[in-house]
């Protein structure tokens, strides 16, 4: 006798949902890569479009918070999602995440959230805030096990010390890197004592390495931290969306560590060359007291001179006074001296310059 | 950090104080050798002090792989 095999009967809904079952079991998360088309974004909240190669193309569906990087039609993509029979019958990926592939897409994908942040003003100028010049207390983002955390701890501890420095260990790449920072940042945004700075760093890699600090949550999340931000991410060529909205950008984890803090090996110097340029300044100031001291007694010296020349002149000219006023000097001129009474009959003395002469009075006649 | 308990910043701010002194109308001559006896001092400590600072690295502990 034949055995028969009994075969289930399913209502349509059971049988969606038994498909539904085994895609879950079978496919709970599939990666899929393609191209997109038809994109579009529906009441601002649903986003529908199709993913599609040479051979085929999927239905997909996100919601818009999930979308984190700008996608246009035309765009490689690797899509992150859950496979689904739809009520309708239609097949779908109902996606998670969403990332470019490929340096064209990602190239893309980030000129285009450039643009719209830049239309924001969230890379202006003006909104840029000024690190402490030494910061007491700082925020570090990283992963503690890179190469860019080792170079920037060796570097921060170089240059500068007595700093509290608050590391939080993180992924610096993939497609959960972009909200673990975002915690972080959020996290010593509500401290109750709030670092001075938030450090986040990331040493080298790909352009897909580097994309989760391209990401528009991430960049916004940098743009609200009200602690000032400090970013650098990869190499000197790399610049990503995080390093252009910091209020600093820095070219390397090692680079973020230099303007973090100034060398002491250079305040040192500085501090001993203040201490140096003292010593000429103030044989400068002796040898200007000295001469000022000489300048002094030249003038002392002249002042006595002039005052002695002054005396010795005055001298002269009393000596001349007196040499005319000598008897002799005047006799010498002629002149004669008489001494005695003069009345008739008396005898005088007379004296020359040569001679004594004495001689009787004649006659006195009064004029 | 040496045995005051002066910063390095009220250090530098003293050390400056001093050095201003130098190009001030207040500088005599007689109190030179003594202001630049203590700034050579305070550039000793200064250089001590920033040579002993250490960092303080802590890993905050808490996990930020999902929203807590």
């Amino acid at each position: 006798m034949e055995k028969t095999q009994i075969k289930p009967i399913f209502s349509v809904s059971d049988f969606i949902a038994v498909v539904n079952q085994t895609l879950e079991y079978a496919y709970p998360t599939v990666e899929v890569e393609g191209e997109v088309a038809s994109f579009k974004v529906n009441q601002g909240k649903y986003v529908f479009f199709d993913i599609k190669d040479a051979g085929g193309s999927i239905g997909c569906f996100m919601s818009v918070w999930q979308l984190r990087v700008p996608i246009e039609d035309g765009m490689k993509v690797i899509v992150s999602a859950v496979p689904k029979l739809t009520q309708w019958g239609k097949f779908s990926l109902t996606v998670k995440t969403i990332r470019p592939s490929g340096e064209g897409a990602l190239k893309k994908s980030f000129e285009l959230l450039k643009s719209k942040l830049e239309t924001e003003g969230l890379f202006a100028p003006e909104r840029k805030r000024r690190l402490p010049i030494v910061p007491q207390h700082v925020a570090v983002i990283a992963s503690t096990q890179s190469a860019g955390y080792a170079d920037f701890i060796k570097i921060l501890n170089d240059r500068f010390g007595g700093l509290r420095v608050d590391v939080a260990h993180v992924q610096v790449q993939g497609t959960d890197a972009p909200d673990q920072i975002i915690r972080v940042i959020n996290y010593f945004n509500q401290q109750e004592s709030l670092p001075e700075v938030i450090v986040i760093i990331r040493g080298g890699g790909s352009a897909d390495d580097l994309s989760a600090f391209n990401d528009e949550p991430l960049v916004r999340a940098i743009a609200g931290s009200r602690i000032p931000t400090l970013v650098g991410v990869g190499h000197e060529i790399d610049t990503s969306l995080s390093d252009l909205t910091a209020d600093v950008s820095a070219a390397t984890p090692s680079n973020a560590a230099q303007i973090l803090v100034p060398d002491r090996m250079e305040i040192i110097r500085a501090v001993r060359a203040q201490v140096i340029s003292l010593l000429p300044r103030v044989l400068q100031l002796i040898d200007g007291q000295r001469q000022s001291v000489k300048d002094m007694m030249i003038n002392v010296i002249d002042a006595v001179e002039r005052a002695a020349d002054e005396q010795m002149r005055r001298l002269l000219s009393l000596r001349n006074v007196l040499t005319q006023l000598d008897p002799n000097v005047v006799l010498a001129r002629g002149y004669a001296l008489i001494r005695g009474n003069v009345k008739v009959g008396a005898t005088i003395e007379i004296e020359t310059n040569k001679v004594i002469l004495e001689a009787e009075v004649k006659n006195v006649i009064n004029k | 950090m040496s045995s005051t308990n002066k910063s390095i910043q009220e250090k530098t701010a003293e050390l400056n104080k001093l050095v201003e002194w130098f190009d001030s109308e207040d500088f005599k001559l007689e109190q030179a050798l003594d202001n630049y006896k203590q700034a050579e001092k305070l550039a000793s400590e200064i250089e001590k002090d920033l040579l002993s600072l250490k960092n303080e690295i802590q890993i905050v502990k808490q996990k930020f792989d999902s929203e807590s």
